[in-house]
Parts: structure tokens; sequence; C-alpha cells
């Protein structure tokens, strides 16, 4: 049967590019349909049970920034949180949370339940419906066709989903679950190619069999960093986690935040390792996919740093209410009973129960350079990719996608510009150029030296970065919105006053910048929100080397601004070389900002399409005359 | 089509010797320039005379220049021609001194592109346009390829290598916080830094632009011992008026010599004998010789024209390539016996009397025909691109002294990863963009990161 009602936009999917996808597109009005194969695992946290770390970090308060929930959602469920680098300057520090991993689904799942606009239903998508060109709709598993006029397809690991342990194969996307094994299909069909990837997960133990005195604890901070801007939401709007206060409203009030621990494979392990190499499914050649050079297995691990005799361990609770603990560093497809050995040769984990073995899983992706800016794929209209599907690693990389994709979907349906953020701006843009103007080879994460600007990034901009978007497409309340307005100035006015007080030694500012800003700093200053008075001390301190990085924005700015008509037919530009016509036929880069980051299109090249869009352009105006 | 923000400056007639040369400068800081070279604001369109002094105050030459303001000017912008004397040298240095003060090296047809992208040209000149930085950029590539080379390529990659692994270091500690990396090492760092600047100290010495001109076409004598390879040499130089840089050899082991043959530079290189039974001391004079003919742009092969040909050790005549090879046979005032057969049969024979000085002026128009085709010095994109290559490098180096400092004060590490990024994006610029991919290559094999 086809389903009575058409949706704006439908999601298939709901891992954490999905719930993004959906919420945004509700938020902004659209009438949604959020499919998924199992209701009880929406927003799961398949690997390591946190979110944040270095750039990732950045990523999700630049997901706030944009109305998105995983930033809000990691506060209410986080059991621990730390801020990385603290030592070094800010826009290198991330924060990071260990979080709960059931009640961070649960409270997703219940913020999707209560989205007007927003409808849920537990089915496998098992193929795509197609009419000119473009997509009108998906079939499911239980012969119910939805209709919608964009569809987002947040597939994770689950297309042709292969796990494997040692020589042992099952079909799935995670241990559990299922594979979607015809969608594949539907993608071919309309001639988008696939590739595979590789990915892996460590064991998980039981914390009674683990002997905690033989580890390093490791705490989190005192003073909790959050991720969400708190400062620019209504009191109503807080929502209220156990770490700030006395408002324990939250989730699993009263508690402390729990803590990791630290421990080390020994040389017994890496015996195993060596011995048992062969019965890897890694190296037997079982695999065919690309896994990734940032989380190699304990294989790779012992393998291409033979030298290093040891290699740490992390132990990270999965929650307050549940006894299971996640064994960071220990990602292998070894069989079974190697693991089991393995896991026993560590210090503390001697008796170990394991209650989920580790595993490899192989699933296929649609290289991202077959997509738009904007997310939509270039061979069939009105269909947008987010996360795993697009050769993607990680929960926040993955928010981001599905939170633009989203917005994307409603602006196509409704006929509006997409929202396409730069690299120069946030991480989310360097994530997405990278992607649909090189493609990946590997599983890929953000880091923060992919970011040419990333001294602008600092976590704590990122509302101010990104509220022009958040504007454009109505993302935020307008009550937010004029309070990060309010901040804007508030910061401004506080620099400005800062540079042209003078005390004896220069301004107030170069007092800051010789690094003596708690001594000089006003009492009102020193009083305001923390989001304000350190923003005002980073911009001051780091004055010079900001100013230069937007010095090189706005040099470079030029040839961003200059977009390329999405009909232009590269291979008639006179004097442009063959090879770079062809590369850039195959990405079509929708600025000269793009198409000069496309491997093997150079500065002539530049030049020429330069002069060919301002021909054409003083040619079409001479027209209207 | 907005206006661009930078100044450009490249030379706007043919590189070589020619009674002027002209300077293009265009952008918004021509003006401030042309007030700062020449103390006064000049009037547009006016022909003026003055002295171009260097940033230092040292005259360089008595020049002509002419300001147009923007938009009435051949790119639309404000723009200044400066007329110097042909000397290929002086051209090289007031461009040098117009970098130097914050002009950056024109692109491929860069001038036309402004020009029509400022509306200074008709819509229908869109396509020629385009030809002309296609053709231009080409000729760019050739040239930036025939530099790059052998050694200097070699150089750079062993540079942007050396620096991708130094970047990774520092980076491997902002992006792993959390990872078993071992202590951070100050001093391997500072060691890392300090061999890079040192190296695009010495890659900026050897591929400063101006050495092509110095240098010249590498033109190497040979020839058995006693057949007047020396008082030929001497004939070349002395008969050349326009002798440029008499430079002493840069090694003991040969006499280097600069003359100009037409316009076109060359660099005459004496060697030791070649004898088919040699001494001791001798065979290693000749392994030297041996390798001077691998780099030759031409080999003088000189031969005693009043004897048989004589054979050439086999070492020798292996290394002859015929395009590169010009016979002159020597002792033209005595009884030609000399007949070019075996290897030597075909190539083009040139006889002298180096004793007489006859035939001198046949010999030069053949250097010259060859240093024609070989076209060093007649190639003003070759210039161009050494300019580019030297302001890329002298960007790095400067980037790389100011990582060294940060260093040296603890500075914070992202503003060190900052200043090597400068650099490792300016050694791009010679040797093409270096993908971030690199440093992640070098940062993995470097460091297990894994968490």
């Amino acid at each position: 049967m086809i389903y009575s009602e058409t949706f704006d936009v439908i999601v298939c999917g709901a891992g954490h590019a999905g719930v993004e996808a959906a919420l945004a597109a509700a938020r902004m009005g659209a009438s949604t349909l959020l499919l998924t194969g199992n209701i009880d695992t929406i927003a799961q946290m398949s690997c390591n049970p946190a979110i944040g770390g270095q750039a990732k970090g950045q990523m999700v308060r630049e997901i706030d920034a944009l109305g998105g929930e995983m930033a809000i959602n990691t506060d209410v469920t986080g059991i621990q949180f730390r801020l990385l680098n603290e030592s070094r300057g800010a826009a290198v520090q991330s924060p990071r949370a260990q979080c709960d991993k059931k009640a961070y689904q649960f409270r997703l799942k219940h913020t999707l339940e209560l989205q007007p606009n927003l409808q849920i239903f537990q089915a496998t998508v098992t193929g795509l419906v197609f009419e000119h060109g473009r997509v009108v709709g998906c079939r499911t598993n239980l012969d119910v066709e939805f209709r919608g006029r964009a569809v987002v397809v947040t597939t994770g690991t689950f297309l042709r989903g292969l796990m494997h342990i040692g020589q042992n194969k099952n079909e799935g996307g995670r241990l559990g679950d299922f594979s979607a094994k015809t969608l594949s299909a539907s993608f071919l069909e309309a001639g988008i190619e696939l590739q595979r990837l590789k990915t892996g997960t460590p064991p998980r133990i039981l914390g009674r069999s683990i002997d905690f005195s033989k580890m390093q604890e490791q705490k989190g901070d005192a003073e909790p960093t959050f991720f969400a801007f708190h400062d620019t939401r209504q009191d109503g709007e807080l929502f209220h986690v156990e770490q700030t206060g006395e408002r324990r409203s939250g989730w699993a009030p009263g508690c402390e935040q729990v803590s990791c621990w630290m421990t080390h494979t020994t040389e017994r392990t890496a015996t195993l390792v060596r011995e048992n190499l062969h019965k890897s499914a890694m190296y037997s050649g079982e695999i065919e996919g690309v896994g990734p050079r940032y989380c190699p297995s304990i294989e790779d691990k012992f393998v291409r740093f033979a030298d290093k005799p040891r290699h740490l361990l992390f132990l990270e609770p999965e929650g307050r209410a549940t006894n299971e603990f996640y064994v960071n560093g220990l990602s292998t497809s070894l069989p079974f009973d190697v693991q089991l050995e393995m896991v026993h040769s560590v210090p503390g984990l001697e008796k170990a129960v394991l209650l989920r073995p580790a595993y490899a899983v192989e699933y296929d992706f649609a290289p991202p350079t077959q997509l738009l800016p904007s997310l939509e794929s270039k061979k069939v209209e009105n269909l947008f990719f987010a996360g795993q599907i697009n050769g993607t690693s990680g929960y926040e990389e993955a928010a981001a996608q599905g939170l633009v994709a989203g917005v994307n979907a409603v602006n196509k349906v409704r006929g509006a510009a997409p929202m396409i953020i730069t690299r120069q701006e946030a991480y989310i843009g360097v994530l997405i150029d990278d992607l649909v103007t090189k493609g990946t080879r590997e599983p890929y994460r953000m880091f923060t030296s992919r970011a040419e600007h990333r001294l602008l990034f600092n976590h704590g901009s990122a509302e101010l970065r990104l509220i022009h978007h958040a504007k454009a497409h109505g993302l935020l309340s307008s009550d937010r919105i004029a309070r990060i307005e309010e901040k804007q100035s508030t910061i401004r006015r506080w620099i400005e006053k800062l540079e042209s007080t003078r005390i004896a030694g220069g301004s107030l500012a170069d007092h800051v910048r010789r690094g003596a800003a708690e001594s000089v700093l006003p009492e009102e200053l020193k009083n305001a929100h923390s989001a304000i008075k350190q923003e005002v001390v980073y911009r001051v301190a780091y004055k010079g080397y900001l100013e230069r990085e937007e010095r090189h924005i706005q040099k470079l700015g030029e040839i961003e601004k200059i977009k390329i008509p999405p009909d232009l037919d590269f291979i008639t530009v006179k004097g442009l070389r063959k090879e770079s016509a062809l590369k850039l036929s195959e990405i079509k880069p929708h600025s000269l900002g793009q198409a000069s980051r496309i491997s093997g299109v150079n500065p002539a090249d530049i030049s020429i399409l330069m002069v060919h869009i301002e021909a054409s352009r003083a040619g079409e105006r001479k027209e209207r005359l | 089509m907005s206006a661009h923000s930078d100044t450009i400056a490249a030379l706007a007639t043919p590189a070589g010797t020619a009674a002027l040369a002209v300077l293009r400068i265009s952008g918004p800081d021509t003006l401030r320039l042309c007030t700062e070279l020449f103390g006064k604001t000049p009037l547009p369109r006016q022909v003026s005379r003055g002295n171009y002094r260097d940033r230092q105050g040292a005259v360089v030459d008595d020049v002509l220049f002419t300001f147009f303001a923007g938009p009435k000017s051949y790119t639309g912008e404000d723009t200044l021609e400066i007329s110097c004397h042909g000397n290929p040298f002086i051209a090289q240095r007031i461009l040098e001194d117009l970098h130097a003060r914050g002009c950056r090296p024109a692109n491929p047809g860069e001038f036309t592109q402004r020009a029509f992208l400022s509306g200074r040209m008709d819509l229908t000149q869109a396509e020629a346009v385009m030809d002309l930085i296609h053709a231009r950029s080409n000729r760019a590539l050739e040239a930036a390829n025939r530099q790059l080379a052998g050694a200097l390529a070699r150089e750079m990659e062993a540079a942007i290598e050396e620096l991708l692994g130094v970047l990774a270091r520092v980076e491997a500690y902002i992006d792993f916080p959390d990872e078993d990396l071992p202590p951070e090492d100050v001093d391997i760092l500072r060691r890392g830094v300090e061999n890079l600047r040192r190296r695009a100290g010495r890659l900026l010495a050897t591929s400063h632009y101006g050495a092509i001109l110095r240098e010249g076409m590498k033109t190497v004598l040979i020839g058995a011992p006693n057949v007047g390879k020396s008082s030929l040499l001497n004939q070349l130089v002395g008969r050349d008026r326009a002798l440029v840089s008499p430079e002493a050899g840069t090694t003991r082991d040969f006499i280097e010599e600069q003359i100009v043959v037409g316009s076109h530079s060359v660099r005459l290189i004496d060697t030791a004998g070649l004898n088919p039974t040699p001494t001791e001391l001798e065979r290693r004079g000749m392994e030297k010789t041996l390798e001077r003919l691998g780099e030759a742009d031409l080999v003088l092969l000189v031969v005693d024209g009043s004897q048989p040909a004589a054979p050439l050790p086999d070492s020798a005549a292996a290394r002859l390539v015929p395009d590169k090879t010009l016979v002159v046979a020597n002792k033209a005032d005595l009884p030609h016996r000399f007949v070019a057969g075996g290897l030597l049969a075909g190539l083009e024979t040139v006889w002298v009397s180096a004793l007489q000085a006859a035939g001198i002026e046949e010999l030069t128009q053949a250097i010259e025909r060859r240093a024609q085709s070989f076209q060093v010095t007649g190639d003003e994109e070759l210039v161009a691109v050494s300019a580019r290559h030297a302001h890329a490098l002298e960007r790095a180096r400067k980037a790389l002294e100011e990582a060294v400092a940060k260093i040296e004060s603890r500075g914070a590490v992202e503003l060190l990863a900052s200043d090597l990024r400068e650099a490792l994006e300016a050694f791009g610029e010679i040797s093409g963009r270096v993908d971030n991919e690199r440093m992640l290559d070098a940062l993995f094999a470097t460091f297990c990161i894994g968490k």
C-alpha cells in the first residue's frame, strides 16, 4: 500500500545523522517522517560511549549554534566531562564527555516523540522510488510505501553490513542488528557508485569482573565544560544537569561524575596478537574494505609499531544503570578465543568477563564526490545523504551532516537556496567541503589540522560564527538570536574598552596579551558570564594572529565568492586543460574557491574560469539591456 | 567582479640583453610605491626621469617612469611602468626590490586578465584572454619544470618531506592530547625547524632568479691536452667587451667565465685535458670533467686541426650528445689534417685559430644559434617563474624564522603550527600544493594513534 500522507521530508535511519536531519526538518516546519529499523536503537552509540574530543567537540558546539540536538543531549546525559588541551590556547581546546549510552538514546527518542511536525515509524527501508530522475519516496519491508518530496538517507554501517570476528561472519550493521541488503541495489539502479569501507569496535566487559586497583583513575574536570550554549538560552529552556548545582531535574539526578580507568597491554598481549595474526579477519584477507589510520586495530598497532612494547587502554563506563565497560584501544577482528586470552593478559582484566566481543564491520558507502555541497545527490534530485554512507566516521561528523542535509532537504522542497557553510566559517564547512571536493579513502574523521583557519574556530565562538546561517534558515528561536546578537555586541564593546583603556605600561589589552589578564580585567568583566569573558580574553590575547587569519580569508575570499553557474559545461571552456575540464565536470564545484581545491586543477585553470564566468555574465547583462 | 587586493609586478619586455627593459606594476599599492620610490606624487601619463634606489638607498639605475591612474590604464587599476637599461641584472634587481616592497610576482597572463575583469577589454576578447593565459601558463609550467628538473626538485621534495615530519610532530600533540605519545621533545623540534630554515635559505641562494641569467647556458670546453683550449677560452672572453661577471671558477679544477653572446648569457667552463692514458692525478681530474659533461647545455669539443682525429677516451665519448656538441678545430693557421669521422661524423665543425684570432666570429655565431634553441635568456617566463620561486622561498624562510622564535620563547604550539603551515604553503607554490593528507600520513606513520 501507499501511505496516505505525502511528507515534505523522509529520513531513512535514526542514528546520529538521521535524528538531526529529522529534527532540523521538522523544526523548520516541514512535515517529516523518520523511518528506522528499530525504534529502540534510536541514536545508539555503536562504538564508544563518548561525544566530543579534538575538533569533534568544537563541531558539536557548532551543531548547537545551528539548532541541533547533540550538544544539549550530551549535556543532559553526560556522566563525565573533560576539557582537552586545557593548557593550550582556546582554539585547540575541546570539550569531551562520557555519556550514559541508554540515557542518551532515551532522551533523544523522547525529544523526537515530542517534536511537532515529526512522525516516527519503525520499518526497514528496502528501496527508493524514483520518478523522472528524482526521488519521490521509499519502499519498506512491511510493504508500505511512503511518499516524500525529499529523502535523506543515513544508513550508517547497515548497507550490506558484514561483521567479522576471526573467520566468523554475521550479516548486520551492528552486533545484534540487521543488514540493509536490498537498498544498495536502488542506489546502483540510479547510477550512484558504491564502495566498501571497514571499521571496528572493541570488546565490552563486565565491571564487577574488573580489578580497578591495578588501574589508574581518570576523573572528570571539577568544573565541567558543556557543549550547549546555556548563556543564550532562556531560563525556561534550561535543562538541568546534575553538575549545575541545585537545579537537579535532568536525567539521573544527584550523582557524581563517573571515572574512566587506564591500563595497558602487556608482552603477553603482543605475543598473542603476533601468534594469531593469521586468524585475524583483517590480516587473512577476509576484509576488502579500507579501515581508518587513526583508529587501528590492536593487530595493526603491534605490527606497525613493533618497537612499542605496550599500548594504553581506557576503560569507559557505558552508563550509570549498567555495569558494562568499553575497552578503548582494543579494537580487533581476532577470533573470540584469542580475544578472551588477550583481555586476560591486561593488568586488572585477568578475570574479566566479556559481555560482547570485538568485531570489524564492512559496509557500503557512496563516495561523497557524488554530492553537491548541499549534500544533495548530483545524480538524483531531492535525494540527500548524511553520515557514514558519505564515508565519514564518528557521531559528531554524522550529526553535523544530518543537520545540514535536513535543512537543505527542506530548502530544496521550498525552492529556497541551500545552506552552504564554508570552510572559512566552521569545522562543519571543512567537513563537507573536504567530502564533496576530495572524497575520502578511509572513514573520514575531523582533525583540527584539516582546518586552515582553526585559530578562528575556538569552541566558544561557534554561535558568533554561525548566527547568519541560523537566521537565514530559521534554525533558532528569535529570542535566542537576540541573545546571541546581544552577546556579540557585548563582546565587541569589551574588546574596544580593553584596547582603549590605558594604564601604566600600555592598554589593558596589551597587558592581557602579556598574559596578565587576571590582574588587569575590570571587575565587571571578571564577573560577566564566562562565555563572554573567555571570548573577550581570547580575541584580545590572540589579536594579531586572528587578524592575520581574517586577512588570509579576505584574500582568498575573492574566489570563494565567485559562483560557478550549475549548468556550466567545462568541456567547452576555451583554454581549459582537458584533464582539468574532466575533473571539474565530475565534481561540479559551486564556487571558484571549491574548484581551486580540486586536485589537479591549477591556478591558470582558475584564471581562465574567472574570465569565462565574467564574460558570460557580462554577456547576459548585455542581452538584458 | 571585485577589485584585486594585491599589487603585482613583472617584467613586461622579454628578458635578456636589449636596449631597454620595461617593468610593470599594477594594483592598489601602486601610487604609494611610486611616491615612495621617486619621492613625489607622479602626474598621470607623464614620463618622468629618476634614480631607482633600492630599499637600502643604493642607486640601481637611472630610469624613466610613467604612472597611469586607474581606470584609465591597461589593467584598469593604478599602473606604473618603469623603463630601465636593458642589462638583465638591472631589471632583475629592480624586480627583486619591488617584491621586497610587497609586490607579488604576477601570474601568467595576469595583467591581461585584470584588464579584462575590470572591463578594459571588449567581451569578444574574452577567448583571446583565456588563450593567452593558457599559452603563458603552459610556457611557465615548462619553464618551471626545466628549473625544477634534477637537483632543485630533489631538494624541494626533501625540504617538503622534512617539513611534513616536523609539522606532524607538532600536530600530533594538538590533535591527540589523550593519546599515549612520547613526551614532547623541544630540542628535536628546534633542530628540525632550524635545519629547514637553513634549507630554505640555501634554496633561495641557488634558485635566486638572477642566477639563471647570471649563469646562462652552461658551455663546457673539452679536448686532449695542448689542443689550445685555454687560448680559445681567452679569445672568447677577451673578444667580448660585454663581459658581465668574471667569476673565478667555482671549483679549483675549473676556470669559469661569463660572456654575453648576442642577447644570451653563456657560462664557459674550461676543463682539464682528456688524456687517453692518464696518470693517477689526471684520472681524478678527468672524473670531474666527465661530471661537468653530464650537466652541460653545450659541449665545445676542441681538437687540433693540424692532426688527424685522435681517439677520445671511451668514458668521454659515451657522454657526447650530438645535438649538444660543437666541434672546434683549432690551429686553422696550420695545414688542415683533421677529419670529423667515427663518433664525430656529421657534427657541426667550426675552424678557428686561437693564436691568430681567426674564426672566432663564426664560432660565437654558432654558439648563439645553439643558445637561441636553448632559449635560456630569451624566455621571460623562465625569469618570471624564477621570481615566483624566489618570492615563495623568501616567504617560507620568514615563516620558519618566526617558528624558531616561537620555539625559543615557548610560544603557543598552535601558533607554531600556523607558521609551519605558512612555510609548507610557500613550498607548495613551487612544487604544487601539498595536501593535508600527506601531513596526516606522516603523523600516523610516526605516532601510534588509536585510543
